[in-house]
């Protein structure tokens, strides 16, 4: 759906994305994750079109009234009510006037009972969702959701994330985020940035499993300090952190490896052992090892 | 809604129609009066300063229409200006402008119906303001003919949407509102500056603005074609810049 090749945008002397090979495909929720500052919202307006590549070539395989954009804070003119603006949206879309449509999203948003309101007075969270409104209304084949969640309390967070998973098989969706828990929930595909570079992109079960480095958590009913010490002669084993009482937690250089080796390691050393598991990883603990 | 509604609200909801209608019709009530009752007025502020005498001549019928149209050439095109910069600088709030930018085929047609609905109510309220002028200097002072003040009114409209053209090609370059509307009145004031040379005095937009008492008073009005054929070229060139200036931002 989205292909760009060599993407580079410069500021001045300052290189804002460097190099930058995106592959959206088709039918993907492609989540893009980066810290402040790494991109992020640069890639998405070059994507949109807002602004211009200085280097690169961008593919996007969707008409651009099938193209729905939502910046990460989003604003309407303070004197039109919701409704208004959601049929603004729709009118420029689509040329369908269908009205059930509109009400159908609004709803969809939480904001029925707000539909009549002026926005001036809305809140950011609602400014927001109507934001979300705006752009689904048109019934596009490509979002693009810059930081759709950032500024939601946990219930409006919780719905835009509903949103997106349910927009899974009807519509491309990439959207961005700092909020790594998001990402992994409702991704299938994605891209770290960090620094104007995409560090990674690709299916997210892929990236879990490729890029952490596998830790198990050892729970003993000993002193678990000598066990540590014995562990870090191991091979298979890059390193020891002890949690009193009773926790160890053991980086391994692979869970092949370890999950032969750990198993003679207990039987030979005769530590009692109350439990050893390996430790669930994130993309949190991804992004950190790539970006650190 | 469509974008032409949105243009529609805009001018009502935030009551700029009110501010537009309201200092064009107020100055096109006081013109007359004004030149009506001077020497009264200046008698009730003693008349004798210091021993000057101040003789005004008796008011004549145009000069309810001179006494529009220099209030109006100031105030009301500083109250134009404003009006037509807060409609047609997309993106003064850059998230609107992202809204709007990334629905339109063509970022012309998000800035027409900004640019039309701005001009029109403008043009509207500097007409309202002219007929009331012509109104009362008629019931004040003495009529004048309908042809000259209806060609006067006409060359006005033609400054006024050159003006609306000018602020959107500014909007263009500027981002904010402010910085929209003091370029735009600086450009207009360079005008004038320009005009003191006599040989391009008469072609420039600014020789437009004393049409609605000029002709009234005996300058025929085909003295004013050269300016307002200028005045025209020069306000679509501004409307291609202001659309080739708004698709080239980066938002």
């Amino acid at each position: 759906m989205i292909e760009t090749r060599g993407l580079v945008k410069r500021y001045g002397s300052k290189t804002a994305l460097d190099q930058i090979d995106l592959d959206v495909p088709d039918g993907a929720v492609y989540g893009l994750v980066g810290p402040n500052g790494a991109g992020k919202t640069t890639l998405l307006g070059l994507l949109a079109g807002l602004r211009k590549p200085t280097e690169g070539t961008i593919v996007v395989g969707a008409d651009p009234s099938k193209v729905g954009v939502l910046p990460d804070t989003p604003n309407f003119d303070p004197w039109l009510t919701a409704r208004e603006v959601v049929e603004l949206a729709r009118s420029l879309t689509t040329s369908s006037g269908a009205s059930d449509r509109v009400d159908e999203v609004i709803e969809e948003a939480g904001l029925s009972h707000d539909a009549d309101r002026q926005v001036g007075g809305f809140s950011r969270g609602m400014l927001q969702r109507l934001g979300v409104a705006t752009t689904v209304v048109g019934d596009p084949e490509l979002l693009m959701l810059d930081e759709p969640s950032s500024a939601l309390d946990p219930m409006g967070r919780r719905e835009v994330l509903d949103l997106v998973s349910r927009l899974r098989g009807q519509a491309t969706v990439l959207f961005s985020s700092h909020i790594l828990g998001d990402v992994q929930e409702v991704s299938d595909t994605v891209g770290i940035l960090n620094g104007g570079q995409l560090l990674y992109q690709g299916p997210i079960g892929d990236l879990l499993v490729g890029h952490a480095t596998p830790v198990y958590t050892l729970r003993v009913r000993t002193d678990p300090n000598p066990v540590a010490e014995a562990l870090r002669g191991e091979l298979w084993v890059t390193s020891v952190k002890v949690s009193p009482p009773d926790t160890l937690r053991v980086s391994v250089t692979g869970v092949e490896r370890a999950e032969q080796a750990f198993a003679a390691f207990l039987a030979d050393s005769g530590v009692p052992l109350i439990s050893l598991a390996p430790e669930a990883v994130d993309l949190e603990q991804v992004f950190l090892e790539l970006t650190k | 809604m469509t974008l032409w509604r949105l243009e529609w609200h805009r001018l009502i909801r935030t009551k700029r129609w009110l501010a537009l209608f309201g200092v064009y019709v107020f100055f096109g009530f006081l013109g007359p009066l004004t030149a009506r009752y001077m020497n009264e007025i200046l008698d009730s502020f003693g008349g004798n300063l210091e021993g000057a005498v101040i003789q005004i001549p008796d008011p004549i019928p145009v000069d309810g229409l001179t006494q529009y149209s220099a209030n109006v050439s100031q105030l009301g095109v500083l109250i134009a200006v404003i009006v037509a910069a807060t409609a047609v600088t997309i993106d003064a709030i850059p998230e609107m402008g992202v809204f709007i930018r990334t629905r339109v085929e063509r970022i012309a047609n998000a800035l027409s119906p900004r640019v039309v609905i701005s001009a029109a109510a403008i043009v509207a309220a500097f007409a309202t303001g002219a007929l009331i002028a012509w109104y009362e200097t008629a019931a004040l002072i003495g009529p004048l003919p309908a042809g000259d003040v209806l060609a006067g009114i006409a060359y006005g409209a033609v400054y006024l949407v050159f003006v609306v053209a000018l602020v959107a090609a500014v909007a263009g370059k500027a981002r904010t509102v402010l910085a929209t509307v003091l370029a735009s009145v600086v450009v207009l004031l360079l005008f004038p500056l320009a005009g003191v040379v006599e040989e391009v005095g008469g072609w420039l937009p600014s020789h437009l603005v004393g049409a609605l008492a000029g002709i009234p008073a005996g300058i025929p009005a085909s003295d004013y074609l050269g300016s307002a054929v200028v005045t025209l070229i020069t306000a679509g060139l501004l409307l291609w810049l202001a659309a080739r200036w708004a698709a080239a931002r980066e938002v």
